[in-house]
């Protein structure tokens, strides 16, 4: 544990490393998931849980989280309660690039959820980072992007009563918010599983496209401006945007796959308002040296998911666009 | 038998995958039979290629009821296992994760898609699975409580055990839970190996696909009597579990009686050779499961136990 003390000694902050799940492993290593923990001396009622790294292929948390940290420990008189940080959930899929956790049958650790005591060692830790988190009064999933698909900064929220995390994800000032059908797969995901023992949580991805210091920094803002709104940072932050388009029914999203074989080379359309048939991309075919499919919006929208120059298969997502089926 | 094209997944730098079905018999859509959803997945290829050919002679020699017939699809996964791959590389997706699967979702959505659209149709279904975790079982029939499940059909297969499991939540996206839902009487066979093959457990898994094709009165065939079937459940199994990590030696295997305080395994200082743990049993029974990977992590499942407290 260590105090980090700021001017005359009067306001300090503790910081205090602990492994709170883990296994060891044969050769003379542990699987071991670390939390930082922010607390003010004297404690605080109020606790917020930070995680990133579930996925190994996804980096974009380590710069987010790191850039909390250092705000924090710039400003300890501001903290007003608990920030817990986990930067590794999975710290053998992070240190090789791998998406899954690289151990057995390599299984994704955000479909284990909520684990098991007594399970194999992953539902263990599974268990283990639920038990650690639970209680607390958010939990914030941060992932990235991926080499297959950019994307912009989201926060998605569970379809199970979601007005009360809408709120909390306007706070973070994402350019998007999408209320996320509540699919099988969800319930064995961090977010879905903290969400079943009451524990308030939504995950935020964006991905390191072009700067990824911008890209973190945007993530980083949002984080502060959550904390303030939720009375745990009392330091200055940004204000959420006025107007943050919300996902609330999957007829609003518009899924584009693609229908032959290929490399796709996109347009740089994410991001953007597009018109019916503007072109997303094409599909090319080197060895005979073509175009083997175009592939256009099917309505105006906003494109807030987009495949990037990667090989393709039939059914392979191009984007998504979100476009208001039914005005309020 | 009729050979079909199930499915078909163009690929760009590759050929085409095709996903083959065999049909023998005609009318009622009696039983179906998949192999392989998963790249790694050789036994379970295995014992359906040799299913193949034996209900090949089957019909040859008129063996397939009037008005029956039964669906084989050895592999849903061709393009994994030529690439070396358990999941589906391009997605790093497991298809057996993406039941009921979608016409216009994902490419691992369409597969599953495909399969489920053609499987549901069939009043019984046998797939032959692998476990998440190296090991080996002894044989027996497996499905998840969804409360349609039917153990007393199980027992047809012969085979001396019939678990009923209870799902977690990531079981609920698989085949053998979804093909419950669609009113398939859906079982999932343990083949014994995953990523070799076992002449023994494949004969063995073949004879109990055959014994409950003919006790349906799907085929009409030679069969060996099989084993009484027990229905046991998650209560019935103790799990032992190591609680360091190294290397396994095992001295206890798949199938042995074991009493409680026995010696099951050690695990070992992989460096030096020193003993961290002796794993024994807490309770008097036969050993179900035994991991047989050469490491263990710390919290492992190594042994399941069937038996009770008593004795």
């Amino acid at each position: 544990m260590v105090s980090l003390f700021k001017e005359s000694m009067i306001v300090a902050v503790v910081r205090e490393i602990t492994t709170v799940a883990g296994a060891a492993l044969p050769v003379y290593e542990s699987f071991s998931v670390r939390r930082c923990r922010y607390m003010p001396e004297g404690g605080a009622d109020k606790r917020v849980c930070l995680a990133s790294g579930i996925h190994g292929d996804e980096l974009l948390g380590q710069l987010v989280l790191c850039e909390t940290a250092q705000r924090i420990m710039a400003q300890p008189e501001n903290l007003l309660g608990i920030v817990d940080i986990y930067p590794m959930l999975n710290p053998l899929g992070l240190d090789i690039g791998e998406r899954m956790v690289p151990v057995g049958t390599r299984l994704d650790m955000n479909r284990s959820f909520p684990g098991s005591p007594d399970g194999t060692p992953l539902e263990r830790i599974c268990h283990q980072l639920i038990e650690d988190m639970r209680g607390a009064d958010l939990a914030l999933d941060i992932h990235g992007g991926t080499q297959q698909r950019h994307a912009l900064c989201e926060a998605r929220v569970t379809a199970r009563d979601p007005e009360p995390l809408i709120a909390i994800a306007r706070t973070l000032n994402p350019d998007l918010i999408w209320v996320y059908p509540d699919r099988i797969a969800y319930e064995a995901s961090l977010s879905g599983a903290l969400c079943r023992v009451g524990t308030p949580s939504l995950l935020i991805q964006s991905d390191e496209r072009g700067d990824v210091r911008a890209s973190a920094s945007r993530i980083t803002n949002g984080l502060f401006s959550c904390l303030k709104a939720m009375g745990l940072w009392a330091g200055e932050a940004d204000a959420p945007a006025a107007s943050i388009p919300c996902i609330r029914s999957e007829e609003d999203v518009t899924r584009i796959t693609c229908q032959r074989p290929g490399m796709y080379v996109p347009q740089d359309c994410i991001g953007r308002q597009i018109r019916a048939g503007q072109l997303l991309g094409r599909v090319i075919d080197a060895l005979e040296g073509g175009v083997v499919e175009e592939i256009t919006a099917p309505c105006a929208g906003l494109v807030f998911t987009q495949r990037s120059y990667t090989p393709v298969y039939p059914g392979t997502m191009i984007a998504r666009i979100y476009a208001r089926r039914n005005e309020a | 038998m009729k050979k079909d094209i199930l499915f078909t997944v163009p690929s760009y730098f590759r050929g085409d995958m095709n996903i083959m079905s065999y049909r023998f018999g005609k009318g009622e859509k009696s039983c179906a039979v998949l192999g392989a959803l998963r790249g790694d997945e050789v036994q379970q290829l295995y014992v359906c290629s040799r299913l193949v050919a034996y209900l090949r002679e089957v019909e040859r020699d008129g063996g397939i009821m009037p008005g029956k017939s039964v669906l084989v699809i050895p592999t849903a996964a061709g393009f994994s296992m030529n690439a070396g791959s358990r999941l589906w590389a391009p997605e790093n997706m497991d298809v057996n994760r993406r039941f009921p699967g979608s016409p216009d979702g994902s490419t691992t959505s369409r597969i599953a898609d495909a399969l489920y659209d053609r499987l549901r149709l069939y009043r019984c279904g046998v797939q032959l699975t692998s476990f998440y975790q190296p090991g080996s079982f002894i044989p027996h029939v497996r499905m998840m409580d969804t409360g349609r499940q039917n153990p007393e059909l199980a027992c047809e297969f012969g085979l001396p055990y019939v678990y009923v499991r209870h799902p977690r939540s990531a079981d609920k996206a698989t085949l053998n839970y979804n093909w419950q839902l669609a009113g398939t009487q859906a079982y999932s066979l343990y083949a014994g190996k995953t990523q070799e093959i076992d002449e023994a457990a494949a004969e063995q898994t073949l004879r109990a696909i055959i014994r409950f094709l003919n006790g349906r009165g799907i085929i009409r065939s030679d069969t060996t009597p099989g084993h009484a079937s027990s229905v046991i459940t998650d209560s019935d199994l103790t799990t032992v579990s190591a609680s360091s990590a190294g290397l396994l030696r095992r001295v206890k295997f798949a199938g042995a009686h074991v009493r409680r305080g026995e010696q099951l395994s050690f695990i070992l200082n992989p460096c030096d050779g020193s003993v961290r743990e002796t794993l024994k049993t807490p309770v008097t029974g036969m050993l179900f499961y035994v991991q047989d990977g050469p490491f263990i992590a710390e919290g492992s499942p190594v042994f399941q136990v069937l038996g009770s407290a008593k004795g």
